[in-house]
């Protein structure tokens, strides 16, 4: 699936992956593969990138989630720290 | 005509005033190509937004509650004014000041008098201006534009959002330069808040997914709207900031192309003068050679 972080100021990430996992406002969790379409809020954490060139982390003040037909957009209102 | 000296002084003067303009025109050319930058880049972001608020709330039946869409009777007036920090970029900053000036004229002159209508400047310029007229001053917002980016536009925008919703401000006008293109900004006068009602009348079957939402559709809705305003109030900033400098770059063209001009007609005196002296010089050796061959 097709995943895109972005902000306000930049494009934080852009690419194919395989699981990302999200600070869900109601709690954290994982979308993975064909996963059914979901808008979520986020809140400030860590997402977390599964890729085949391994895992990144990139840390979000909050923003919101929208799964649809396999491709995720992540509107992040702040990049915190990119690890 | 003036002496030699003076027209080589002033041509001086004004080949080094063209070495300035040429160099800011330069600067500004920079800084628009970075300011464009970072408006093609929240442009999807913020259509995405709106698609995604459109896409709930168009699955939600009735009403949806919404704090920022309450229309009251207007008692107290918020003008935001979006100006720059730095002049020498033309009509730039007196366009906004003066739309403000008129706004407050045609639509808010009685509670003027009363004393009700305050400004918010975000920049130097459309401070200074109204300070010197005795405006009613809020809080300014003069070094946004230094270190331009989200966090700190949001807290203007927040600080209009909380005064709207305690009720010190019934309505929040923000006037600001639109940038269309290099030569031209456009001075947009928009209501911030309340929202003006979309009429999302038409049902469409397909936007109609099924989608989950976490926490609620309700509870997204209330985070989505004030963020969605935030992320518009940062755009305007944007817009102004791309605006200025490419009023700037226009200005200060101008400003080399007048100062070659200048320089043209100043070379022109300075050559007519020099032949003149010349002429005046070979008709006195002349005159002498003469009177001694006669003598």
């Amino acid at each position: 699936m097709y995943l895109e972080v972005i902000t306000p100021d930049k494009k934080a990430f852009e690419g194919e992956v395989t699981g990302v996992k999200l600070p869900g406002t109601s709690g954290s969790f994982e979308v993975l593969n064909n996963h059914a379409p979901i808008i979520s809020t986020l809140e400030e954490g860590d997402i977390r990138i599964n890729s085949a060139k391994g895992t990144t982390h990139i840390k979000i003040g909050g923003g919101i989630v929208e799964m649809l037909n396999n491709k995720v957009v992540v509107l992040a209102e702040s990049i915190l720290e990119n690890a | 005509m003036p002496s030699l000296k003076e027209v080589k002084n002033r041509i001086s003067s004004v080949t080094s005033t063209q070495q300035i303009t040429k160099a800011m025109k330069m600067v500004a050319a920079a800084k628009l190509r970075k300011a464009q930058d970072r408006i093609i880049q929240i442009r999807p972001y913020s259509q995405k937004l709106s698609a995604l608020l459109s896409n709930v709330s168009g699955t939600i039946t009735g009403d949806i509650e919404n704090k920022y869409a309450e229309e009251r009777e207007v008692n107290n007036v918020l003008i935001m004014v979006v100006t720059s920090d730095r002049g020498l970029c033309g009509a730039f900053n007196a366009n906004v000041c003066k739309a403000v000036v008129a706004l407050i004229k045609n639509k808010y002159a009685e509670l003027e008098k009363q004393g009700k209508v305050k400004l918010l400047c975000v920049g130097k310029k459309g401070y200074d201006f109204f300070k010197r007229r005795d405006y009613n001053l809020l809080n300014d917002y003069v070094e946004l534009f230094a270190d331009l980016n989200f966090e700190s536009a949001r807290e203007a925008a927040e600080f209009a959002m909380n005064g709207f919703e305690e009720g010190t401000f019934d309505v929040v006008d923000l006037v600001y330069n639109e940038f269309k293109n290099v030569a031209t900004q456009i001075v947009r006068t928009e209501q911030f808040l309340p929202i003006a009602k979309v009429e999302n009348e038409e049902e469409d079957e397909s936007l109609n997914l099924d989608y989950i939402f976490e926490p609620t559709k309700e509870e997204i809705i209330r985070d989505l709207i004030p963020y969605s305003l935030r992320i518009g109030f940062y755009k305007s900033l944007l817009e102004s900031n791309a605006a200025e400098h490419g009023a700037r770059m226009t200005a200060m063209s101008q400003a080399t192309d007048n100062a070659q001009e200048l320089l043209k007609q100043l070379k022109l005196t300075y050559n007519r003068s020099r032949q003149a002296a010349i002429t005046k010089e070979i008709l006195e050796i002349v005159g002498g050679a003469e009177a001694l061959a006669n003598g």
